[in-house]
């Protein structure tokens, strides 16, 4: 995937020990994230449980399971939809490490760092369990926290299942049967393409940089070189986009959309729906029953 | 800025997303007027470019990176209501291909930069820049307009994380979502935006601004739909005839308190603040003008005054800088 010129730099032992330029860190990034979207395209077409059930449904299933956890107050009813959540991915072939690795150690630890003031008694003055005054760690404070971060990491657990179990044409096909207007749905299916083009086109300029540099260069250096790049990428966005119209005429577009493929329900996705709903209602009754 | 699900309770994820439902029909009719059958590709390559802008590491203080938005640039170079779709996609696509933000919080992500981010940069470039600029004018514009539009953002998501707790509690009062107050949450936001990213993202705008209008100033000339000022100065407008709504509220906002309240609260006044106190007087104190009696009235008043000075300043700041350039590049985006 990436250049073997790009491995050169890597096998002189000061470049063992010193730190990754940005060049090279950037470029990085960029090759995981195109990386990532074509383990989650190979992932779309494994045949598990929600992969299984039609497009529409399954932006059904995230949409209802993500409004309906907005909606829990109780931690006990959030702690069910996690675990419904991590049982969902488990049976759609999500690797059960992968998934705690994004869902618990990204947005888990975000949340965690976000709602540490508030469990002190500054933010949540209540019955102090350590500490006194206004630094002291306080009950309510912990439930707070508690909440927040269950609740998000909940929220991304559901955002991940439609990520990592839909297909990006599975998904327009979806919004398109959802009678989302032809353009709109254009217009994504054309940001997904041109967004790996210009990523590659990123990832080179990143690494044909890291190529010809003999050291990491000063930090007004490299932002300077950035910022030159963004409006060469700039540049280069607007003038393929009149690139692409020219051939959308040449190829006959006449100002009509091509219909994505016509999607069929069958009784699998109806019985899912059932469930799901009852699921959705026993969560929200336990909720209000817990909260009682 | 992108909020992931779990933060904001349905009371304000519902509302806008909802609310960002008419901003993309009337973003669209704009665009189809403005950018014709070109428009889908156009959108597209926008949108492609603002999420790829958001994947650049930026070299800042201390050995540190960060990103920009680049949704004032993109507004800049495809006038406003574009750059609103062309943000907008980009969150959604980040959203439902990465998973970058929460997915009821589409509409919130949304409204605060690809609507409040690219519409306050770009009319407060508009407003430094001016009718004819040249391209050192138009380069300190686009550093202050996004710089202010990235406040502004995270002023404006400071303010749905700080309602959080008056709006959703239990009945002992604890928060169910974002558990900060407004008197927390905004000083938060906006601080770490005002300090960091927002120069990060002025310096971005202005380089690349820099960049484009030295080889590509074509660029910069894409016109947007016609009269882009009215709905500032309707904005303005109704915002100012709004302000007494600031008289509702009770009590006094968290550290204006004044020396008698102090002594009321406290029991004395600290020294310092006894003898710097009386330094400065101002014209209008307490949004009131003296000479007006009727207190909406005067707050109005005190509004359009507030206005007119701060306008005048950045008129006379852009034909300062106008003096600095003289290329004679034309005007982007005149109408």
């Amino acid at each position: 995937m990436l250049p073997a010129l790009a491995h050169i730099g890597e096998h002189s032992e000061h470049r063992r020990k010193s730190r990754r330029s940005l060049a090279r860190r950037t470029a990085d990034i960029i090759n995981g994230a195109i990386a990532e979207l074509f383990e989650n395209e190979e992932l779309a077409r494994k045949p598990g449980l929600l992969q299984r059930l039609d497009p529409r449904v399954r932006l059904g299933t995230v949409l209802l399971l993500a409004v309906t956890v907005s909606f829990l107050h109780s931690i006990p009813a959030i702690v069910v939809v996690i675990v419904a959540t991590a049982a969902l991915a488990a049976a759609s072939f999500v690797s059960p490490i992968a998934f705690s690795r994004r869902v618990w150690a990204t947005a888990g630890f975000f949340a965690v760092m976000l709602s540490a003031p508030a469990i002190t008694g500054w933010i949540s003055p209540g019955p102090a369990l350590l500490g006194h005054g206004a630094a002291s760690i306080t009950m309510p404070g912990v439930l707070v926290a508690a909440r927040l971060i269950l609740r998000v990491i909940a929220g991304a657990g559901i955002g991940l299942l439609v990520v990592w179990t839909t297909r990006w044409s599975d998904l327009l096909g979806a919004l398109t049967a959802l009678k989302m207007p032809d353009v709109i749905v254009a217009t994504l299916a054309m940001t997904q393409q041109q967004i790996v083009s210009l990523m590659r086109t990123v990832e080179n300029i990143h690494l044909a940089r890291e190529s010809r540099m003999l050291s990491a260069g000063t930090a007004t250096d490299n932002r300077e070189w950035v910022i030159d790049r963004m409006a060469f990428t700039a540049s280069k966005s607007f003038k393929t986009a009149d690139d692409v119209y020219d051939a959308m005429l040449a190829r006959g577009f006449s100002g009509h959309w091509p219909t994505l493929r016509r999607l069929r329900m069958t009784w699998r996705d109806a019985a899912w729906a059932v469930g799901l709903l009852v699921f959705c209602a026993l969560t929200l009754g336990l909720d209000r029953m817990i909260a009682r | 800025m992108h909020i992931p699900d779990g933060y904001l309770g349905p009371q304000t994820y519902a509302v806008l997303d909802v609310a960002i439902i008419p901003i993309w029909t009337v973003a669209a009719v704009k665009v189809k007027k403005t950018l014709k059958a070109k428009q889908v590709p156009l959108m597209a390559l926008g949108a492609a470019f603002s999420f790829v802008i958001m994947m650049f590491n930026v070299p800042i203080a201390g050995g540190s990176t960060g990103h920009a938005v680049g949704a004032t640039l993109i507004a800049i170079l495809l006038g406003p209501w574009a750059a609103c779709l062309s943000v907008s996609i980009a969150l959604v696509t980040q959203a439902l291909l990465f998973g970058d933000g929460g997915i009821t919080a589409i509409g919130a992500n949304c409204f605060n930069m690809a609507v409040i981010m690219p519409f306050v940069g770009y009319y407060i470039y508009r407003l430094v820049a001016g009718k004819a600029p040249g391209l050192g004018r138009r380069i300190a514009a686009a550093g202050v307009g996004s710089w202010v539009g990235m406040v502004a953002a995270a002023t404006a998501a400071g303010i749905e994380f700080g309602i959080q707790p008056l709006i959703a509690h239990t009945a002992s009062g604890q928060p169910l979502y974002a558990p900060y107050p407004l008197a927390v949450a905004i000083p938060a936001m906006m601080i770490s935006h005002a300090l960091v990213f927002g120069p990060l993202e002025a310096a971005i705008t202005m380089g690349v601004v820099a960049v484009l209008g030295r080889q590509d100033s074509a660029l910069l000339e894409m016109k947007p739909a016609s009269k882009p000022m009215t709905w500032l100065w309707a904005g303005l407008g109704a915002a100012i005839l709004l302000t007494p709504i600031g008289l509702l509220a009770s009590g006094t906002a968290w550290g204006e308190w004044s020396a008698e309240q102090l002594k009321a609260t406290l029991g004395f006044v600290p020294a310092g603040m006894e003898k710097l106190g009386g330094i400065w007087t101002a014209a209008m104190p307490d949004y009131a003008p003296t000479f007006i009696k009727n207190p909406y009235v005067g707050y109005v008043v005190a509004a359009v005054v507030g206005c007119a000075i701060i306008g005048g300043v950045a008129w006379g700041l852009g034909k300062l800088l106008s003096h600095g350039s003289d290329d004679g590049t034309a005007a982007p985006h005149t109408g």
